[in-house]
């Protein structure tokens, strides 16, 4: 094994693909436990998890504008790139699940997990032995039995693979930012999640991009708050854990800030991990599910037209991601027949 | 009528008669709130009244339907203004008062008055998914939305 | 993102006496004091903000009670998110009643002496009424500054708009204003080159789109002069696409909610149409923005729940000595003690009303006896109609274009001016539509159902209502005073208004009329414009009815000016009479034009703070801190 996971473009491109479809990945089951919540109670609870679920929202952008900075495709479209639920997701424990499911202090539980800040200093400390045979989403580019300790230490191995390609090219006299300018997202066009959204064309725009990603999300020096102040997904999630909000100069584990009271029963209680076939056929709610799901593919393609040179429908996608909100919202308040669950949209694609 | 079908047949009725579907119905969150609302403000006799006048003619064809609904609920002098109220609810989210007559003949309804029973009964009004809109300070359609043409539901 | 975790510092009203000493004690945390005091701050000044409301909304979950106290309110009047607090009692239109001659109503919260009985308001709140406002932010007409030597009209700004033009800037900053220079550069207003706005213009909604279509390019006459029409956006204090041209080409950085802890909405507006009374995401600029920079600096505190009630005078220097504050425990009990809070400079930073009733009450008439006169208000007269086609009525920020081009014009002479809103709401205002068109279909129109569904649609979503914003001159007899027999549970003499719209004005609002009348035939719209005679905002002139509806935009009742005899502030905005007294707002202008005041007032907010640098300097080093 060399000393970079990342040898080759076509490794690059591969690796960044994952890396969509995981930031993807994570936002239907945010977005289901969200508004799975009662709306006016539980305002803080609600509040996290909006603010991670756009900034993974946000995270799929940036990995969309390295992956065409680099001369990669962006298609959403592709066969399995939403995945079927539960899904197996990088972790310290091999059987780990994500799934779509309402909020509560299991699914907490999970999107700890998943938020998981890094542990490995550098390098091959990162990868960890797959035991059992679970197929991963992060998996190591060309070594099948290893896989990342977390996200954040996926990410790191991509930007080493950047930093490592192009030096390579560049004494070559080539680069490997061979992409079409003009696909780039920019802030005009997505702002939540922080607003941070610069084309990516260099080495130093996609490094800049990547720590921007592990630095919202998990924090990769265990650090709560990042270099501009913002806290990172993990600690967002240990305060409705503790409840209580962090504040600067606290230490992991023992934030100080203002209490959160968390209702965890003022909650609809959606089905988990639901699937169309659980619905009785040739009923109305069966057709408003599979309505959303076709929808959401749509949506899906809608989504990578703009990012494949038509950058501006990234303003229409924000009404089209309000209106789908308030079809979930329609969906998870529907009881299913027969049982003490309630309807949400099942994500199959 | 059991609990559950007391609703189901509540549900059907605003169905019915805010030309939304079942799915959208229960989809504001609020069928069981609105149930109690009505049994609060009228009781529950006359909640059953107005359910079982509705469930007499559930089988009939739509535009029969609407005839019988004329006759024996919108034009029924003491259950006329209650089913009225319940349009409005679910359209505004706001139960509007009975007319003082109806409270003279048929009161006292302790709990009547203009009111909200919930904040969420104004988000969720019916009127503004009719006109492809949002109640003013929630469920926003994003930026720019405004500029296009409005997405008015067939129904 | 809009990190403003930050910590207002809360100040035990037992230890302000060892607090130390204050550069500058600031009455009032709206739109003027917020940025005065953060421009203070940062030029290493410290500051008290004292506040009669409580501090409720400071954070995000306050903010957040306020909109769930909104949707649980079955009447949505534009102050129904803020709930009734009597020891800091604000205006509420439900209040009102028509008055008959010289009667007098003191059961609203504003005493009203008449004959015209207005229903504008202002909101007592941390933050002030920019929590409450539509954040529409025209800049006035350079004609405007000059309105006696132009026309004969009115009275001249002792400064021009080009004194101001460079403050409109800092202004536009601080708002975070979303406009496109092109789109605003009409009759005389003009832009220092290269300038562009922070953001980009918010998009016309579609209802405006279905008005330009018919009238954009045709015509009105008006004293022989015509005057060519189109929809224009207006500039607005909400977030927008950042303009990556701003600054120079460093772009700016859209400030969203501010939270004590960290959330991420409000960077971008999501066209809620609910600008007025309440921003559900903060997207709209409100003065807890410019605070959570000012407390970020570690040296403005802040003491709420604390009402100023009289201003205390040296009679020998005419300085100001200390405010006499009432603190109140509990916004149910009128339980109060009394302290007295000392400074170096003053500031008074309420309104238009509230300012000159706290002078007013002190006893401080102003040399000039002009304290509390001319008291204006843009006077509002609402046409509504039907378009012809559905025109999706009801989506977009409040307003977001409108017809401006009779701003300004040669006819000044002989009558008012106006600015025409074309409102995203609907007919909301005039008819409380959407609501009560509902009620009729369904009580009156004996619909349900599918025929009930159709109905609504017909009848709201092609609703259109234009508000003309008519310009209000200065009169000395409209205007602010107070009577010991009226006050609030505190004690405090509340507001006394009496007021007369001006024949000038009504000139506007007939004439705004037929213009509503054209426009309509124009596009075909069915005319449903009716003005009840038992409205509390009726008047008549010559035999013409009509309801007049107040702005919100109080002004001219401390008037700016350059000397002593004739005006209560001079040009910085600092008290003839009193040297280390400023009295802040829209309060010192002379005249309004047809511009939403709170820009030009944020504008003049800028100018006083640097000169109230300039005084501190004179006067000590800063405080070491």
């Amino acid at each position: 094994m060399t000393t970079h996971d990342i040898t080759s473009i076509g490794l690059l491109h591969r690796q960044l693909f994952k890396a969509m479809q995981l930031e993807h990945a994570t936002a239907p089951p945010y977005i289901s436990a969200l508004y799975s919540i009662h709306p006016g109670d539980n305002a803080d609870a609600a509040q996290i998890l909006r603010a991670v679920a756009v900034e993974e929202m946000l995270h799929l952008t940036i990995a969309a504008n390295v992956m065409n900075a680099v001369g990669g495709t962006v298609d959403f479209t592709v066969a399995g790139f939403v995945p079927s639920y539960p899904t197996v997701l990088p972790d310290g424990e091999h059987d780990f699940e994500v799934g779509l499911g309402p909020f509560g202090k299991d699914a907490l539980e999970t999107y700890l997990k998943i938020e998981r800040p890094a542990m490995a200093p550098r390098g091959q400390a990162r990868h960890v032995q797959i035991k059992g045979g679970a197929r991963h989403f992060i998996s190591h580019p060309h070594d099948q039995t290893l896989r990342y300790y977390s996200i954040g230490e996926f990410y790191a191995a991509i930007r080493d693979g950047i930093v490592y390609l192009e030096s390579e090219a560049k004494a070559k006299g080539k680069t490997i930012f061979t992409g079409d300018r003009a696909k780039q997202a920019t802030a005009e066009y997505y702002y939540s999640g922080g607003g941070r959204l610069w084309p990516v064309f260099d080495v130093d725009s996609a490094c800049r991009a990547i720590d921007l990603v592990i630095e919202q999300g998990e924090g990769e020096l265990k650090q709560i708050f990042g270099a501009e102040g913002e806290i990172a997904h993990y600690y967002r999630f240990d305060q409705l854990q503790k409840g209580r909000y962090y504040q600067i100069g606290d230490q992991p584990g023992q934030p100080t800030g203002r209490e959160i009271h968390v209702n965890w029963e003022a909650v609809w209680p959606i089905a988990v991990n639901l699937k169309l076939n659980k619905i009785p056929e040739k009923s109305e709610l069966h057709a408003a599910v599979a309505d959303f799901n076709k929808a959401y593919r749509e949506f899906l393609a809608f989504l990578t037209r703009a990012f494949n040179g038509e950058p501006k429908l990234l303003l229409e996608a924000v009404p089209r991601m309000f209106e789908f909100r308030n079809r979930m919202q329609q969906l998870i308040r529907n009881p299913l027949p027969g049982g003490d669950c309630n309807a949400a949209p099942t994500y199959e694609i | 009528m059991s609990v559950s079908r007391r609703l189901e047949t509540f549900v059907a009725f605003s169905a019915e008669v805010t030309a939304f579907t079942p799915t959208e119905v229960w989809g504001t969150g609020l069928t069981q709130r609105y149930l109690d609302t009505v049994d609060g403000v009228v009781g529950t006799a006359m909640t059953d009244a107005l359910l079982n006048a509705f469930d007499r003619i559930t089988t009939q064809s739509a535009g029969e339907r609407t005839a019988k609904l004329r006759q024996t609920v919108f034009g029924c002098e003491q259950l006329g203004p209650v089913a009225r109220a319940v349009v409005k609810l679910w359209y505004i989210g706001t139960w509007y008062a009975l007319p003082a007559a109806w409270q003279e003949r048929f009161g006292p309804a302790a709990q009547d008055g203009t009111f909200v029973p919930t904040p969420d009964a104004y988000v969720e009004g019916l009127l503004w998914s009719a006109i492809g809109a949002h109640p003013p300070g929630a469920k926003a359609q994003g930026f720019g939305s405004w500029q296009f043409p409005p997405g008015i539901p067939k129904f | 993102m809009s990190i403003l975790d930050r910590r207002a510092i809360m100040v035990d009203p037992g230890v302000l006496k060892n607090s130390g000493h204050y550069d500058a004690i600031i009455v009032g945390s709206g739109v003027a004091g917020a940025i005065i005091a953060n421009e203070l701050a940062q030029a290493g000044k410290r500051v008290l903000i004292v506040e009669a409301a409580t501090e409720t909304d400071r954070s995000f979950k306050g903010y957040s009670s306020y909109l769930q106290h909104f949707y649980g309110q079955a009447d949505k009047d534009n102050q129904s998110p803020f709930p009734v607090n009597r020891n800091a009692d604000m205006p509420r239109s439900g209040q009102l009643r028509k008055l008959d001659p010289l009667e007098i109503n003191s059961t609203s919260y504003i005493v009203q002496s008449g004959p015209y009985v207005t229903d504008t308001v202002y909101t007592r709140a941390f933050g002030g009424t920019t929590i409450h406002w539509e954040a529409k932010t025209p800049r006035m007409l350079p004609q405007d500054f000059q309105m006696q030597t132009l026309f004969g009209q009115g009275k001249d700004w002792p400064i021009r708009y080009h004194d101001l033009e460079v403050d409109y800037e800092l202004a536009e900053r601080e708002i975070g204003v979303s406009a496109n220079v092109e789109d605003q550069q009409y009759l005389d207003i003009t832009f220092r080159s290269s300038y562009v706005y922070p953001m980009h213009g918010l998009p016309l909604s579609y209802l405006d789109q279905r008005v330009a279509a018919q009238i954009d390019g045709s015509e009105v006459e008006l004293y022989g002069e015509r005057y060519p029409l189109r929809v224009r956006p207006f500039p607005q204090g909400r977030n927008a696409i950042p303009n990556q041209k701003y600054d120079g080409g460093k772009g700016y950085q859209p400030v969203g909610a501010v939270a004590s802890h960290q959330i991420d909405v409000g960077g971008r507006c999501q066209g809620n149409t609910n600008c007025v009374p309440i921003c559900p995401v903060q997207a709209k600029y409100h003065a807890g923005k410019t605070l959570a920079k000012a407390f970020d600096t570690g040296r403005v505190d802040l003491l709420s729940q604390a009402v100023a009630s009289r201003v205390v005078i040296d009679s020998a220097s005419g300085r100001v000595t200390g405010i006499e504050t009432k603190l109140y425990h509990d916004p149910a009990s009128p339980d109060h003690h009394t302290i007295m809070i000392t400074g170096t400079l003053y500031v008074l930073a309420g309104n238009a009303i509230e300012t000159p009733r706290l002078m007013l009450a002190s006893g401080l008439r102003s040399s000039s006896g002009l304290m509390g006169c001319n008291l204006m208000d843009h006077a509002y007269l609402l046409n509504w109609a039907l378009m012809p086609q559905i025109c999706g009525t009801m989506r977009g920020t409040t307003c977001t274009g409108g017809i401006v081009e009779l701003r300004g014009g040669a006819f000044r002479r002989h009558q008012a001016t106006f600015s025409v809103d074309i409102h995203n709401d609907g007919w909301g205002w005039a008819t409380g539509s959407p609501a009560s068109d509902v009620v009729e279909l369904v009580d009156a129109g004996n619909k349900f159902g599918a025929d009930l569904r159709q109905a609504i649609i017909d009848r709201v979503s092609r609703q259109l209502l234009l508000a003309f914003m008519i310009e209000v001159l200065p009169s000395e007899s409209n205007r602010v005073s107070v009577n010991p027999s009226y006050t609030d549970l505190l004690g405090n003499m509340r507001p006394v208004v009496s007021f007369t719209v001006p024949d000038y004005t009504l000139r506007g609002a007939a004439y705004a009329r037929q213009f509503a009348k054209t426009v309509f035939a124009r596009l075909g719209a069915e005319d449903h414009t009716k003005y009840d005679p038992s409205d509390y905002g009726f008047v008549t002139y010559e035999g013409e009815p009509f309801a007049i509806r107040g702005g919100n935009h109080l002004a001219g009742t401390h008037v700016m000016g350059t000397d002593k005899a004739t005006s209560v502030v001079d040009t910085n905005q600092r008290c003839w009479d009193h040297d280390n007294l400023y009295l802040v707002g829209a309060g010192s202008m002379p005249t309004i034009g047809t511009a939403n005041v709170t820009l030009t007032l944020a504008a003049m907010a800028f100018r006083s703070a640097r000169n109230m640098i300039m005084q501190l300097g004179r006067l000590h080093a800063p405080v070491q801190t």
